[in-house]
């Protein structure tokens, strides 16, 4: 048992960069039933990256120096500064700043009405045929968002920062990149308080918190709504 | 006297006579017929050759559809039976009221022929029209046979061979409008009565008037208020970008930003710092290179709408008017086509060399001839009816109305181009990487301009030119700025636009769509209006608060239904009209088409009856109480 424990976690840890908790590893490995001790340990660490992906890192992993964020990190008077190290993160809030989020509220509407624009032509998005769920899926994908992307990230030990897409990553987009998704931030550069976020720095392991992932998604157009309003607000305020 | 009798009917008396004019070289006798002012019949005689050689030929015409689909006459009262009935109700095809003079002539003379020759335009409708035409001639000779002449201008030489290779009907064309015409009798007669009777109570402004609903009209005015409700609805957005300019050989250049701008002021700040903080730029790439502009492609029925009414001032409706007025007088090819391709057989060089007389573009024309012809691009469609729009012969514009000599011009200038090579020029890029960001300018130089000369609708024209970059070097810009901007909300829909849409979207055919456009104008759905002034001002559809009321209605009716169903949005009608290809293609039987679409809307229909009390409360909402959208 011990060993299973110990090979497990130095795997996560040396594939993966994740320190995981022993409390965290202790209560999946008794939730494995008898019968599927005799799983091969290959697996079974399989089953435990599938169940950390899916956890909240603040459970799930220890935090030591090395692998959480400095808790200044947010200090924007901080013109630059490298964090060293591997650090697990998980994503609670995506944004696309290349984009007006008015524009964001239609294309939420539109899909909401079962259909999307493609060039001009309005195409429909909902299909009865079968065969259609591949075209389905890569209309999806044509309307995940193109970025540079916002996001707030926090650590194991619950510290949060603002991570801002500098380079096009791979995966990272709203409706590829769900709430809850883990990435692993190696020799970031942090610059007035925002992690630049760079394909040779960030590994994108995906993952999600299925609750905070629904709840940010039932509550996605609204946020978009309020922040175009209180813009117009402010406006009304000046004239 | 030549022996065979042959009757030859046109879809209009225009038609009819150019092709007499032709066939009979001037030589010929005219009748008017009893009971209608406009059509005449045409008598001389015509060698067709072969089968037929020296015939006495009646040349006549109708005035379009001979018929109409009606419902029998205990059906006529709104009241008379409920709406829904109307998908299944018989129905009558009879000869249309004010039509019967000219049903009349074509049965008697019928009687007299060996054969009739349909010469209706070479479209779906012609074909329908064509056997229209031959049912009235079955009724005086059981006997006669039928033949089609395949044509697409009136030019003389085009015409007598037209007559000499005769075809036969396309079945399949007919077959498939007239399940079309059957459709839209259908289900434009039952939502129509059922809009009107529930909804006309619901306001005085509305008293006598019909709320008609046809399947091609709504999703048109569905654009209208679609794009309405997003101007109306927009909301400006600030946004930040990165402007960097650099003053070489005294030459302000203006790098702009890959990004373009972003929504976050934070992001945008902290990126310029860190472009300062590399303070030097590095050029990472200067490519000189050859551009061209390229010539337009041949001309299309939907291009020559949405071109015409951006650069004539002309709506849809009136370009096509004035279109066919110039292909009946011969001096344009069909003005109804989808093709922009030209056949290879086709003798361009030929029909150029016919524009040389004219003062304004004789001269552009001679020096396409003098070597700088090109053999035109081709599109991707070709509806194997009729060539691209173009020039038949030339016509002193001085001979010609205010309407028909813009019209006229476009297409002799459209084909020219056409026929021309590419604008020419030189085009350099430089690109920068300035900290972490990265930046480009363009020069453009216009070197030979070719068929800009003549189309003078398209614009292409030399900017600044840039100073020299080498790869690699580096230079410390002389501005690196924070700029910001607001967003701006769509215009409203002008017709070129609903054309492209309705065109992109499959509503409509080219020959029709301007037709819907007018309809909705005249049921007050929508209203043309000016936007800017002057020279400017552009003309923009805005939906009435009847047509919005409509709509949203509509789009509240059948909200939340699985597979999102709609009368407001193309989808329905795309459908349609693609299986009408498969039947026009004979991959499906009209009887089917007819069941299958009736079967859709059907359902449709029993929904807005179940949920008119919501119909109801968006015409009390928009149009009664007038709340805002």
């Amino acid at each position: 048992m011990t060993n299973i424990h110990d090979q497990i976690t130095t795997h996560l840890l040396q594939t993966k960069s994740f320190p995981v908790s022993p409390t965290w590893l202790h209560s999946f490995l008794s939730t494995i039933s008898a019968a599927q001790r005799n799983t091969p340990i290959p697996a079974l660490t399989q089953t435990a990256l599938f169940r950390l992906l899916t956890s909240d890192i603040r459970e799930s992993l220890t935090s030591s120096a090395s692998t959480i964020l400095p808790v200044d990190i947010p200090d924007a008077n901080v013109r630059e500064r490298r964090l060293t190290g591997t650090i697990p993160v998980q994503v609670l809030d995506i944004e696309d700043i290349g984009t007006s989020s008015w524009s964001q509220v239609e294309a939420i509407e539109r899909v909401e009405r079962g259909e999307a624009v493609r060039g001009r032509e309005i195409v429909r998005t909902v299909n009865v045929g079968d065969e259609d769920q591949d075209e389905l899926a890569t209309t999806a994908n044509a309307n995940a968002s193109n970025g540079p992307h916002r996001l707030i990230l926090q650590d194991a030990k619950g510290t949060r920062v603002m991570g801002i897409e500098m380079k096009k990553i791979t995966g990272l987009a709203i409706g590829k990149m769900a709430i809850g998704a883990k990435l692993l931030l190696r020799g970031v550069v942090v610059g007035r308080g925002m992690v630049l976020l760079t394909p040779d720095t960030v590994t994108v392991l995906g993952g999600k918190i299925e609750a905070m992932d629904q709840a940010w998604r039932a509550g996605r157009k609204e946020r978009l709504l309020q922040k175009v309003t209180a813009e117009a607000g402010t406006d009304a305020g000046r004239a | 006297m030549a022996g065979t009798k042959i009757l030859c009917v046109a879809e209009k008396p225009a038609i009819a006579k150019a092709v007499a004019l032709h066939l009979s070289g001037g030589q010929m006798q005219t009748h008017n017929i009893t009971g209608n002012p406009y059509v005449k019949n045409y008598v001389f005689d015509f060698n067709f050759e072969g089968r037929w050689g020296d015939c006495s030929v009646t040349m006549t015409s109708v005035l379009g559809h001979l018929t109409n689909v009606d419902f029998p006459r205990q059906y006529a009262g709104w009241a008379s039976c409920p709406p829904a009935e109307l998908f299944e109700a018989p129905i009558n095809i009879r000869v249309d009221q004010d039509k019967t003079a000219i049903a009349e002539n074509i049965k008697r003379q019928a009687r007299y022929s060996r054969a009739l020759f349909i010469w209706t335009d070479c479209d779906r409708e012609g074909e329908h029209i064509g056997t229209e035409i031959r049912n009235q001639a079955k009724e005086g000779n059981r006997q006669i046979v039928v033949k089609r002449a395949v044509f697409n201008n009136t030019e003389r030489a085009h015409i007598i061979h037209a007559a000499k290779t005769l075809e036969e009907l396309d079945e399949r064309q007919a077959n498939a409008v007239a399940a079309r015409i059957e459709l839209d009798l259908r289900i434009g007669a039952a939502f129509t009565r059922l809009l009107t009777l529930q909804l006309q109570p619901l306001h005085e402004t509305l008293e006598g008037k019909t709320l008609s609903y046809g399947s091609c009209q709504f999703p048109t005015l569905g654009f209208v208020v679609d794009r309405y409700l997003r101007v109306k609805r927009f909301k400006p957005e600030t946004f930040w970008g990165i402007k960097v300019m650099h003053t070489r050989e005294n030459i302000k250049v203006n790098f702009l930003w890959s990004r373009v701008h972003l929504f976050d002021r934070a992001t945008v700040i902290m990126m310029l710092e860190r472009c300062m903080m590399a303070k030097k730029a590095k050029v990472t790439k200067v490519n000189q290179k050859p551009t061209s502009k390229w010539r337009p492609l041949p001309l299309t029925t939907v291009d020559l709408q949405m071109m015409g009414s951006r650069f004539l001032r002309m709506n849809g409706a009136a370009i096509m008017k004035t279109a066919e007025a110039l292909y009946t007088k011969g001096f344009i090819s069909y003005p109804r086509t989808e093709t922009d391709q030209f056949d290879k057989a086709i003798d361009l060089k030929k029909l150029v060399e016919k524009q040389l007389p004219d003062h304004n573009w004789g001269q552009y024309a001679q020096g396409l001839l003098d070597g700088n012809f090109r053999t035109p691009r081709q599109g991707r469609n070709n509806d194997r009816a009729h060539p691209p729009i173009h020039p038949v012969c030339w016509v002193s514009l001085d001979t010609l109305n205010a309407d028909e000599k813009k019209v006229y011009e476009f297409v002799v200038r459209r084909f020219l181009a056409c026929c021309s090579d590419d604008a020419k020029g030189q085009s350099t890029d430089v690109e920068i990487q300035y900290g972490d960001e990265e930046f480009h300018a363009r020069g453009l130089i216009v070197l030979e301009r070719n068929y800009l000369d003549v189309y003078v609708y398209d614009k292409w024209e030399s900017t600044q030119q840039l100073p020299n970059y080498r790869v690699g070097e580096e230079f410390e810009p002389t501005v690196a700025d924070i700029f910001d901007g607001k967003t701006t909300a769509p215009n409203h829909l002008t017709e070129p636009e609903l054309i492209g849409l309705m065109d992109a979207n499959g509503i409509g055919t080219d020959a029709t769509m301007a037709e819907h456009i007018e309809k909705i104008k005249t049921r007050s759905y929508i209203v043309v209006t000016s936007r800017g002034t002057g020279r400017s001002a552009v003309k923009v559809l805005i939906p009435t608060r009847l047509g919005i009321a409509l709509i949203l209605g509509y789009d509240d009716v059948f909200a939340g239904l699985p597979n999102s169903p709609s009368l407001s949005k193309p989808f329905l009608r795309k459908q349609m009209e693609l299986e009408m290809r498969e039947v026009c293609a004979g991959t499906r039987i009209r009887r089917q088409l007819v069941q299958e679409s009736l079967d859709t809307y059907r359902e449709l229909f029993i929904h807005t009856q179940r949920r008119m009390n919501l119909m109801k409360s968006a015409f009390q909402k928009y149009l009664v109480e007038e709340a805002d959208v």
